[in-house]
């Protein structure tokens, strides 16, 4: 889960990890008692909101309600801004970089430091951390010595208080960038990137991508998932969403993965997809697939391709036969004989249909 | 020969009362695979419907079994970094989480503490083990699927996805090639026993004659493989059919199936995996039924 730089603040704080004086906006109406010149900014998850447009700095307070009014009505990345930053303006001898993520290299976490903030992990100097050691302070001081950082007090000070939100939290990834050295020697947080494990923070978060096609997918298992978008689109599918269930969910699950998937309009297909199941109970997930069906708004007449395999398919071909007959659905059932890629032809020729 | 598991495999399974912990004992006993005591804290001296005991600790369970050689997890997300200590200190040499959705602060623990104490963990995520006719470790190939879709031969296969691991051994097998060992890895960000883990075993297996290996978007496990392949550290042929490359189309860092699956500094993509495999010598399938097709001449 990605936090929004004032949420991510507000735990940069907690830790001990300084951040400027700043204010949260809720509306274009609102007060604030900074003094100028203050930087406002727009609380989107996009990642590039100074090249979206996404910040403003005003320098006297003339200037304050038009430009608050116009950043509210910003949209960066297809969304309005949650709130406001509103932040004073921080003068700084230096800026830095320094972020701690996971990095499937080491399979560690690695600390990233660069003397160059304001840019990105790329060109920084990675440094992987022993989770049995930690982060204490001669090798903070070691890590920046590798990166040609010159070592302060103050700086190992915020690099090992980031390492204890970190860990403390759960996180994926917490970058500050850039980060500012002040003339006095002390650090103060610019911009807050957090992403927190959703296996800690939302285990039962399923995840949904508008993909805006018109073949609604319901796949199950994540690499299948993903191989079959991929085939699909090779065969001039235009896939609606990405979604999938792994493991051996209950029919409920995949009854509310079907209704959020089929209620969209302009439809012209669906296909429930997977490979050979090592142990999902066919049958339990393709109840669940008809009764999200049954409990559609309109009774979906584009057509329907089914193509599955793994223990109880016999008992869940059965009922899909029987559901067929009672509610007239077009469906198109397939076991292993017929492949998956085999599968996303059919799919796309029923939808479309033949282009003589 | 297999790699990681054959009929000398002494199982023990962590959260063998629980609802998936038991099914995976019946089905791994139903295949033929030693299981030999299991573990729920507070449950010790209770027997399951098999006739395996069930311990309060590992401890406890070893002392009675000490032949156990592998430990299979199948506890909620909460406890397996508990219960992956628990046989790790205990120095069970094999490691096998079944479970999804472990914190990864978790898994980075237990990969640094199973890396200097030389233990092989496989997972989380991961669907399990089975070396054909031989033994079988975790929920891959239940309800009496193993034996119609896994078969005895030459290819090994190593797999990100549970699900592919099945879809692939039956199209493997209705093409007439059999398999060395099966293994899923899991598609965590963070995994014990990575492609390259399995492709150096694979390369010391004399049974094993090529791999196939199921990867997807996200993470570098399969650019270190081909780095491995490369570097003729991993000589034998290599299909490789890689997931995701539709998410190029996407913004950065949209995670997608797989919590593992996200792009970064450029290398992760599907693009940059295939690319790096191709140069390394692997061969490229687009669907899994050109695996067998890809493969054929490196088995005669």
């Amino acid at each position: 889960m990605k936090l929004l730089e004032h949420q991510g603040k507000a735990l940069f704080q907690k830790y001990g990890i300084k951040i400027p004086n700043g204010e949260l906006l809720k509306n274009a109406q609102a007060e604030m008692s900074l003094d100028f010149p203050v930087v406002l900014k727009s609380q989107v998850l996009s990642g590039e909101r100074k090249k979206k447009k996404g910040i403003i700095i005003v320098e006297k307070h003339e200037d304050f309600r038009q430009n608050l009014e116009k950043l509210f009505l910003q949209e960066i990345d297809g969304s309005l801004p949650e709130s406001i930053l509103v932040e004073e303006r921080i003068d700084f001898e230096k800026e830095l970089y320094v972020s701690l993520s996971y990095d499937t290299d080491y399979r560690k976490p690695v600390l990233a430091l660069s003397l160059v903030g304001g840019t990105g992990i790329e060109g920084a100097t990675l440094v992987p951390i022993d989770v049995m050691k930690g982060l204490p302070d001669d090798m903070a001081q070691e890590s920046l010595s590798k990166a040609h950082i010159p070592s302060t007090f103050q700086l190992s000070e915020t690099i090992q208080n980031l390492w204890k939100m970190f860990q403390a939290e759960q996180a994926l990834l917490v970058e500050i960038n850039p980060l500012f050295e002040l003339k006095d020697g002390t650090f103060v947080a610019g911009d807050a990137k957090v992403v927190l494990d959703d296996n800690v923070v939302d285990p039962q978060l399923r995840p949904f991508i508008d993909l805006g096609g018109d073949i609604a997918i319901l796949a199950s298992g994540g690499g299948a998932s993903m191989l079959n978008l991929d085939i699909l689109m090779r065969e001039g599918g235009r896939p609606a969403n990405y979604v999938e269930y792994s493991g051996n969910p209950p029919a409920s699950v995949v009854e509310e993965l079907t209704l959020k998937v089929l209620s969209r309009p302009n439809l012209k297909g669906c296909w429930v997809i997977g490979g050979t199941a090592n142990f999902t109970d066919v049958a339990e997930t393709m109840l669940g697939f008809v009764q999200g069906l049954r409990k559609l708004q309109s009774k979906p007449a584009y057509p329907i391709v089914i193509r599955r395999d793994g223990p109880k398919r016999k008992e869940g071909f059965e009922m899909l036969e029987k559901a067929k007959q009672e509610e007239g659905y077009d469906f198109h059932l397939y076991g292993p004989e017929t492949s998956m890629a085999e599968s996303a032809k059919i799919i796309v020729r029923l939808a479309y249909g033949n282009p003589h | 020969m297999a790699i990681l598991i054959d009929s000398s495999t002494k199982a023990l399974v962590q959260g063998i009362t629980g609802k998936e912990g038991s099914r995976a004992a019946r089905e791994m006993i139903a295949y033929g695979t030693n299981v030999l005591a299991g573990v729920t804290p507070g449950k010790g001296g209770q027997t399951t419907e098999e006739g395996v005991p069930v311990f309060n600790t590992v401890k406890e369970a070893l002392a009675q079994f000490p032949d156990i050689n592998t430990s299979l997890i199948v506890v909620p997300a909460q406890f397996v970094l508990g219960a992956a200590m628990e046989s790790m200190e205990a120095k069970i040499p094999l490691v096998n989480i079944i479970t999804e959705k472990v914190p990864i602060s978790h898994v980075a623990k237990m990969i640094a503490f199973a890396r200097t104490n030389n233990i092989t963990l496989v997972g989380p995520s991961s669907i399990g083990i089975l070396s054909p006719k031989k033994s079988k470790v975790g929920s891959i190939g239940s309800a009496g699927l193993a034996d119609i879709i896994f078969s005895p031969g030459h290819v090994g296969v190593v797999s990100k996805s549970g699900g592919m691991t099945a879809e692939l051994s039956r199209i493997l097998t209705e093409a007439g090639i059999g398999q060395s060992t099966v293994v899923g890895i899991g598609g965590d960000l963070l995994i014990g026993y990575t492609f390259e883990d399995a492709g150096l075993a694979f390369e010391q297996d004399p049974e094993t004659k090529a791999i196939v290996i199921f990867g997807e978007v996200g993470g570098t496990y399969e650019e270190c493989f081909a780095k491995a392949m490369g570097e003729g550290r991993i000589r034998k042929p290599v299909v490789a059919l890689i997931a995701g490359q539709f998410s190029e189309q996407l913004p950065q860092d949209t995670v997608l199936g797989h919590a593992g699956a996200i792009v970064t500094k450029g290398r992760g993509s599907a693009a940059s995996k295939i690319d790096a495999l191709r140069k390394a010598g692997a061969l490229i399938a687009n669907t899994p039924e050109e695996i067998p097709i890809l493969l054929k001449p490196f088995l005669l």
